[in-house]
């Protein structure tokens, strides 16, 4: 892998890295101090345009409405290695850096991921590397990576400005990745122990429901019997949503958690339309498919109690995250190189954090990395995550991203090449798209027709007993 | 009115002299309680009085009743005076038979004493001669609407249809050619009172079942389906009815988990509720009733269980006669003064005088003679002279005011009464009540 001539490279790499830390960590800050939810990043997709014209490579803007893609060719033809950084923030109103009309807050490390991919580029982006590359290296900026805000992006869905609901989702669907063989990106971390880095490991995988109770309203105190209470009918099927934990296996790794989006307009009006928002991932697709039926038989068991109807709208989520271990094994040693021996720690593959990534999705269709750098304190998407050492957070990633990319293409791009040979992807992205799209389901209950079609009532004593 | 005077007068007369006896009876049922369709002793000390005091007698109606006839032979109307035979279950109280645990927490056995005191009375020759018409003294079984597996087992062997006393004899026909009906209940409003008026809800009682899959509840619960999580969701979606129950209709649901899982390291597979539904009017408990059902196959359908809800008629809303009322009134006040006669209220309480009440002109005053908390250990009849003695006075006085003078008024009275339903229509009412679904949702 790694030879005297890779090595200097590396070295003229770094020292690029190096020169401009100052401006890369400036341009994080920048973005921290510009947080835009996911499809809404303008002002940062422009900001980090004008970076990347600046490095002098040609973008495309405005995929999947906010996202760009800028390629740098190297020296022969070879292997297209993505590096790839996030534009969105989450929304966390009571965040120091959130915005105070939108809340939206960088309250899950993105900015950083902007000024590692700056660095990346502007190391890699030299007359001497490029020449000794064999292929190319996508710069791939995606938005909306945080699966929040479901109705607004269900009314750019009807709209036809998206079909998915994430960034990566939509540019796998626009073809974005279509000449992209491999990818990385490094994410913050708060959680992961002494080292700098950690890597490998699973992402849990995902599916939304967006479901809407519609009762009937009654003055709350004049008659309340004239109405049909549909906050009762979430809260029941919250509570009945609750009692299925028992069935959840720990190696499914299952988390089910909602929101009341919307709960009741007055308190002295029966409530009538009820929004709720929910999501259940596992760490497998098939896993998800049990305890998705579930839940949403819960949801109908409101509805049933209660008498309202409910519409249950299935939202295609992520994929659990899989990581490719050949190109791990060159960030280890670029890691350990050049951070130090230390410096990075491998999580065991089967260990599956709660959270999920769209680059599970990117994951079933292309080898990648997801390291993570420990540089943020305080809790992931919560109100006191903060970048503490940007150093950590946007120069380590940088050099190390920069060196695995040299490793992965120099030499006639054989590492890389290595690591694509005997490489099977899960599914294409044709395959994928198809898969998301019959995720997208809507049905809508009502338990007067439940009551004639779908349950059965029957006298007992001439059938078999129930079981 | 002169001759009703003296009528009334030779009525209190013939009481007096009896009433040590009287109240004796009362308590000697007290201390022999017998719960519902199980009153042999009580039923026979009952028909032995009859007998002894000349009555005809009819025993073994409805399994434990029995009915004593006093017929003047002069053509009028015919009146029902009821007195409750059975007792409740509650071991701990004072009075409770070791063995059964049943005790009169309810009262009912100064039923009968005021019932037989009625008699007395009437039984008196100046009396007898003075009056036109019957009285059937009806000493009725099972008014406490429980052991449900027991009734349930005497429905399956053909010996009752229906779970309380009243109801059997009206299916049985007993209150078809009756007139006008009365009960004195004792009662815990302000002591030394007579209450009359109110009512009564009306139930229905449901025995639920959910089935759900056992399976280790540490090793592997996700292979189960819980039956007892089914049966906390549906009764939770019973409590979230609740804010559509009109104050008007006093619907009241109070469920009982009688069987919550079999061994704590099994995931529960059989789980089983007993509810009743009540409400001051039928289509309040069939509409409570129906959300309830709707509650309860939302338990099953969240957890993937079944639910069986067996529904099973219970007592109508109970309605009292205010020309009878009046009549009543007047001469409880004879006895205790006017102050004394207070108002009653709605009952959330349910009783079988209801489906009486829904047949024929009816009355249940109340005779407030009890300390302690009906239906608990502490239940006691305090002032026997006014549950018994006094009580039966009332009830008497009003029989001789409706059958005096060729039994004008009661005829009158039972001719302005309009019958919500005819017996058969009654009979038809209830059965149309029981069902058993099963639902697989």
């Amino acid at each position: 892998m790694t030879n005297a001539e890779n090595t200097e490279l590396i070295a003229l790499a770094l020292r690029s890295v190096d020169g401009a830390s100052r401006r890369l960590i400036s341009a994080a800050k920048t973005v921290y101090g510009t947080p835009e939810t996911g499809f809404n990043e303008h002002k940062t997709a422009q900001y980090v345009l004008e970076q990347l014209s600046a490095i002098g490579l040609a973008v495309e803007t405005g995929i999947a409405r906010t996202g760009m893609k800028a390629i740098l060719r190297g020296g022969s033809a070879g292997p297209t290695v993505a590096v790839i950084a996030e534009l969105d923030a989450l929304r966390v109103p009571g965040h120091p850096g959130a915005n105070a009309d939108t809340g939206a807050a960088h309250a899950c490390g993105h900015h950083a991921q902007i000024g590692s991919l700056l660095g990346v580029a502007m190391a890699l982006n030299t007359p001497e590397i490029k020449k000794a590359l064999s292929g190319n290296v996508a710069f791939i900026i995606t938005p909306a990576e945080e699966f929040i805000d479901i109705g607004e992006r269900l009314d750019l869905r009807a709209s036809g400005a998206v079909e998915f609901l994430s960034g990566k989702q939509e540019m796998i669907r626009l073809g974005t990745f279509d000449d992209v063989d491999m990818a990385m990106m490094v994410h913050t971390s708060a959680t992961n122990g002494e080292s700098t880095f950690n890597i490998g490991g699973t992402s849990t995988a995902h599916v939304s429901h967006q479901v809407r109770y519609i009762g009937k309203s009654a003055h709350a105190g004049g008659a309340p019997d004239q109405g049909i209470n549909a906050l009762q009918a979430a809260m029941l099927a919250n509570l009945a949503i609750n009692t299925q934990r028992e069935t959840f296996r720990e190696a499914d790794v299952v988390r089910v958690h909602g929101i009341i989006s919307s709960g009741g307009t007055s308190v002295n009006a029966i409530p009538s339309e009820v929004l709720y928002e929910g999501r259940v991932r596992a760490r497998t697709v098939e896993a998800i498919a049990k305890i998705s039926e579930q839940v949403v038989r819960c949801y109908r068991a409101g509805a049933l109690a209660l008498g309202t109807a409910v519409e249950v709208q299935t939202i295609a989520g992520y994929h659990p995250l899989q990581q490719n271990l050949a190109m791990q094994e060159v960030f280890v040693q670029n890691a350990e190189r050049i951070i130090g021996q230390d410096s990075i720690s491998a999580v065991p593959g089967d260990r599956t954090a709660g959270g999920s990534t769209d680059m599970g999705d990117l994951s079933m269709i292309m080898p990648l990395i997801h390291p993570y750098v420990n540089a943020a304190s305080g809790v992931g998407h919560g109100h006191d995550y903060l970048i503490e050492d940007y150093d950590r957070a946007v120069i380590a990633p940088a050099k190390v991203m920069a060196a695995t990319i040299i490793d992965l293409l120099s030499d006639g791009a054989q590492t890389a090449r290595a690591a694509l040979d005997g490489y099977i992807p899960p599914m294409t992205a044709d395959q994928y798209v198809a898969a998301q799209r019959e995720q997208f389901t809507t049905e809508i209950y009502e338990p007067q027709q439940a009551r004639g079609n779908k349950a059965t009532a029957r006298t007992a004593g001439d059938g078999e007993e129930a079981g | 009115m002169s001759d009703r005077s003296d009528l009334k007068s030779s009525f209190n007369r013939a009481i007096n002299g009896r009433a040590g006896e009287l109240e004796r009876i009362a308590r000697d049922i007290l201390d022999h309680p017998e719960s519902g369709f199980r009153e042999i002793r009580t039923s026979k000390l009952v028909a032995d009085w009859f007998s002894e005091n000349g009555l005809e007698v009819q025993t073994g109606v409805a399994k434990t009743g029995v009915v004593g006839t006093y017929d003047t032979g002069r053509p009028g109307p015919h009146i029902a005076v009821m007195g409750e035979l059975d007792s409740l279950i509650v071991p701990g109280h004072i009075n409770a038979d070791p063995d059964t645990g049943a005790a009169h927490a309810c009262g009912h056995h100064a039923q009968i004493g005021s019932m037989l005191t009625v008699a007395t009375g009437l039984l008196d020759e100046w009396v007898k001669k003075g009056l036109s018409g019957r009285v059937s003294f009806m000493a009725t079984p099972a008014e406490e609407y429980i052991e449900l597996e027991y009734r349930e087992s005497l429905r399956e062997n053909g010996e009752i249809e229906f779970f309380g006393g009243k109801q059997e004899f009206i299916r049985l026909g007993l209150f078809d050619a009756v007139d006008i009906a009365m009960l004195t209940h004792t009662g815990s409003e302000t002591a030394g009172t007579f209450g009359v008026g109110g009512s009564n809800n009306g139930m229905i009682g449901k025995t639920v079942q959910y089935i759900g899959k056992a399976a280790h509840a540490g090793g592997s619960p996700h292979l189960g389906i819980n039956a007892l999580n089914a049966a906390q969701i549906g009764l939770a979606a019973v409590h979230a009815q609740r804010e559509t129950f009109r104050d008007a209709d006093s619907v009241r649901v109070h469920p009982i988990i009688t069987r919550g899982g079999d061994a704590v390291n099994s995931v529960p597979a059989d789980v089983r509720i007993e509810t009743y539904v009540r409400a001051s009017n039928v289509p309040a408990i069939l509409s409570a009733s129906e959300k309830v059902d709707r509650a309860l196959r939302a338990g099953a359908l969240a957890t993937g269980a079944s639910v069986r809800i067996k529904t099973a008629p219970g007592y109508l809303p109970a309605r009292y006669d205010q020309r009878l009322i009046d009549v009543y009134r007047h001469n409880a006040a004879s006895l205790i003064g006017d102050d004394n006669v207070i108002e009653l209220h709605h009952s959330t309480g349910c009783t079988d005088v209801g489906d009486v009440s829904q047949i024929v002109s009816t009355i249940q005053p109340t005779a407030n003679a009890t300390s302690g908390n009906g239906h608990g250990v502490d239940y006691l009849v305090e002032d026997y002279e006014l549950a018994v003695i006094k009580a039966g006075k009332a009830m008497g006085l009003t029989v001789i005011d409706l059958l005096a003078d060729g039994g004008e008024k009661g005829t009158r009275i039972a001719g302005s009464f309009n019958a919500p339903m005819t017996t058969a229509e009654y009979v038809s009412r209830m059965r149309g009540f029981r069902s058993d679904m099963t639902f697989v949702e």
